[in-house]
């Protein structure tokens, strides 16, 4: 009897979700034809993907894309039965049309938890109202978009992870944003516009990850952040360190930031870090951190000063990454002490990795490499590559005559 | 003896027979007593066994499995074979510190079995809670079924094919052949002409209402998709007349290729040969792709019932636009009711006439 053959179409309803929810939608809806038995079982998909692989639309004529996309998400919509929790649309040929609009009005009363959309052509989308209505909302991800809430909007409540890139708000927006979602825990800003001063309160937050154009940051009641990245694209001027000369902005940074784990510091922001009269090391060392990454440029003495206040305040230091910004040579070549003279000096008792890239072998950089082999009783492995082929022969000869405090390292030189 | 005296007993004389037991076996190991729905009984190391969860939780929260008379019942969907192949299973992922490579290379060897086997452990491994082994099998079973024609996913599952073909089409279909619903096509038609006229009168203005301020017209654009795309849509359309005669599929195929969830029944499919090469193209539902249905209608009718039927269709027009609301939820409604019957003319049949 085919009935005891069939073994696959009794299996519980959440197994069968789980098994149609790794095919493509289109896949998925066509199981409905398969037997009396199948012709609904995709319509409780609680995850609804519509990208370019699930359904490849290929046509050069942008209106015809665009009428079978919406048709075909209206269809999925309307056949389908149950709750929503994941919904993501993002076809790159999909401009921002109105039609987003309804459907996130429907996914608004479906319970949805996570709401990803990408707006691959055109202008900034704006969000509509009902956006704001989702309150079971987990994880929002958005690509080119723009963020205006009613004055009614109260946060989502539930919200734990928030993803924005290409988004433009504005500055009292992302400031209610932040500051009404009591659990967010990861929050990541990729080139946004609209706000400039970012004052992060979020109890909650664990994971920072933004890169774009700022003026200053500052954190509030985030004790439990463990992982930041953060680039600064654009160059911090000269006329700015007059202005904040008198508190660091290093120390201002890391008051909040007790348990910090993962630190990569990118673009330009080691110079914004570096703003401000630098103490010799942090008044709380960094006990936690035990992955550093600095974009530096080694030109710059006050770039360099602050990366050793921060390496000597990372007793526990595990990972080094070094990521030479070369940029012109500074007006004055001030001279750098790289040991200290009052101090006993630091040793990172446990750093077993270093990675140094794009140098070019003057003697500031050689004078670092140097005392991070002389600090490191237990490396096991520095990887340097320089930014070119000239000088790295020089460089290669100095390498080898460093001096390491490591029985067991291997200085790997790679080329450009 | 009271029959609890009798239980009490007995339950004495098992745990000294096993201490005895535990003496006298040289491995330090202990063993866990498993029932499967059949009757039989298996021995099982303790450690491999409550690695599924399920079992985990019956021994901690009942302390069953000491014994050979205290076995943890296994559920219905667990046979001694299957169970065979979950155990192998646990012990081998049990083991802490395994490198993630030794892991996916086992998995993926692990799973090589038949389809029928495939959903027998997936359904077992879902009853004893254990979810990674619930992932990988049903990952493997999409994997299965991923590419292959529904003929195909029907014979390597044993699906019997007990569908119509009309309940394969619906509620997807495109019902051409309910005058109703044709009119409505023509009527949508119209109106999305009308709207465009108007929007050429007002370009100027760059409207952002909200989805509630949106007039009923509105409302009939955005169900269509129709917002200036009408004149492209035209050319494309007469295009298609043409072809039409000659190469329905190739044209069904071109046009919404992306909505693959049956066949287009025309009235002119009859061989099952030919709906079988039509299975994976395109279906038409009755309001997206009104311009191809208007283009058959049209192609069908001579020019005096052409006039009979605008005339028809503006009185339609009147009438909805009457009662426009209770209308749209007349029809929605009636797609969900008659999944299982095609509509017919003129009759509509309620629920439980049926």
């Amino acid at each position: 009897m085919e009935m005891d053959l069939d073994k696959i179409s009794n299996l519980p309803g959440h197994v069968i979700d789980q098994i149609l929810s790794q095919l493509s939608i289109k896949e998925a809806v066509k199981t409905s034809i398969l037997s009396s038995k199948w012709r609904f079982k995709w319509a409780t998909l609680p995850h609804l993907v519509f990208d370019n692989q699930c359904f490849p639309v290929s046509s050069q004529d942008q209106t015809i894309v665009k009428n079978k996309l919406v048709s075909i998400v209206d269809h999925v919509l309307l056949l389908h039965n149950g709750p929503i929790y994941k919904f993501k649309l993002s076809h790159r040929d999909l401009l921002g049309i109105t039609d987003i609009d309804r459907w996130i009005l429907h996914l608004s009363r479906c319970s949805i938890k996570e709401f990803v959309l990408e707006i691959w052509k055109g202008q900034r989308y704006k969000m509509p109202s009902s956006l704001f209505l989702c309150q079971n909302l987990v994880h929002l991800e958005l690509f080119n978009c723009f963020l205006k809430p009613p004055l009614t909007f109260k946060g989502f409540g539930s919200l734990k992870s928030l993803d924005l890139q290409h988004v433009t708000l504005a500055q009292d927006v992302f400031e209610r944003l932040i500051s009404s979602c009591p659990l967010l825990e990861r929050l990541t800003l990729m080139n946004f516009d609209g706000f400039a001063h970012l004052n992060i309160n979020a109890p909650n937050l664990q994971y920072f990850d933004i890169g774009g154009v700022f003026e200053d940051i500052s954190f509030e009641n985030t004790s439990h952040l463990a992982v930041v990245a953060i680039g600064l694209y654009v160059n911090v001027g000269d006329d700015q360190k007059q202005v904040y000369s008198n508190s660091s902005n290093l120390l201002k940074f890391f008051v909040h930031l007790p348990l910090i784990r993962r630190l990569e510091v990118q673009s330009y922001f080691l110079k914004y870090l570096a703003v401000g009269t630098l103490p010799g090391r942090l008044p709380i060392p960094c006990v936690n951190l035990n992955f550093l990454s600095l974009r530096i440029n080694f030109n710059d003495a006050e770039e360099v000063l602050t990366a050793l206040c921060l390496l000597r305040s990372s007793p526990n230091l595990q990972e080094l990454e070094i990521l030479a910004r070369p940029e012109e040579l500074a007006a004055v070549a001030k001279f750098i002490n790289f040991q200290e003279d009052d101090h006993s000096s630091f040793t990172f008792n446990q750093l077993q990795l270093v990675k140094i890239f794009g140098i070019s072998g003057t003697q500031r950089e050689l004078n670092f490499i140097n005392l991070v082999l002389l600090t490191s009783p237990v490396l096991e492995r520095m990887t340097v590559k320089p930014a070119s082929i000239d000088g790295s022969w020089e460089l290669v000869k100095e390498l080898l005559r460093f001096r390491r405090a490591s029985t067991i390292a291997e200085v790997i030189y790679l080329d450009p | 003896m009271h029959p609890n005296e009798v239980k009490i007993l007995n339950k004495c004389l098992c745990q000294m027979s096993e201490a005895v037991m535990a003496v006298v076996k040289p491995e330090m190991k202990s063993y866990i007593w498993l029932q499967t729905a059949d009757g039989s009984v298996q021995q099982v190391e303790e450690e491999v066994a409550v690695f599924c969860p399920m079992i985990c939780r019956e021994v901690i929260q009942t302390g069953m499995g000491s014994s050979k008379n205290y076995a943890i019942s296994l559920p219905q969907r667990v046979n001694p074979a299957i169970l065979g192949l979950v155990l192998d299973y646990c012990r081998f992922h049990h083991v802490p510190g395994r490198s993630n490579k030794e892991c996916k290379n086992f998995d993926e060897k692990f799973i090589r079995m038949d389809t029928k086997r495939l959903c027998e452990l997936t359904s077992a491994a879902d009853s004893l809670q254990l979810k990674p082994l619930v992932d990988i099998t049903s990952r493997a079973l999409a994997r299965i079924i991923e590419g292959k024609t529904p003929e195909e996913i029907r014979e390597t599952f044993h699906l019997p094919d007990d569908l119509t073909e009309e309940e394969k089409l619906e509620p997807l279909r495109n019902i051409t052949d309910d005058p109703r619903i044709r009119l409505l096509n023509r009527l949508y038609a119209r109106k999305r002409k009308e709207l465009k006229e108007r929007e050429k009168l007002k370009n100027v203005e760059t409207v952002e209402e909200q989805l509630d301020d949106r007039s009923v017209d509105d409302l009939l654009s955005f169900i269509n998709g129709g917002d200036g795309d009408t004149k492209v849509a035209r050319t494309n359309r007469s295009k298609k007349k043409n072809r039409r005669r000659k190469d329905q599929s190739k044209v069904l195929h071109d046009l919404s290729s992306a909505c693959h969830v049956g066949e287009v029944s025309n009235g002119l499919l009859a061989s099952s040969s030919t709906c079988s090469k039509l299975q994976d193209s395109a279906v038409t539902s009755f309001s997206p792709n009104v311009e191809f249905d208007d283009g058959d209608i049209d192609d069908d009718i001579d020019p005096a019932m052409k006039e009979e039927l605008d005339r028809e269709v503006e009185d339609f027009a009147r009438r909805l636009n009457s009662d426009w609301p209770e209308r749209m939820q007349e029809i929605l409604s009636l797609g969900q009711e008659r999944r299982l019957m095609p509509i017919c003319m003129g009759k509509y049949m309620s629920v439980d006439q049926r």
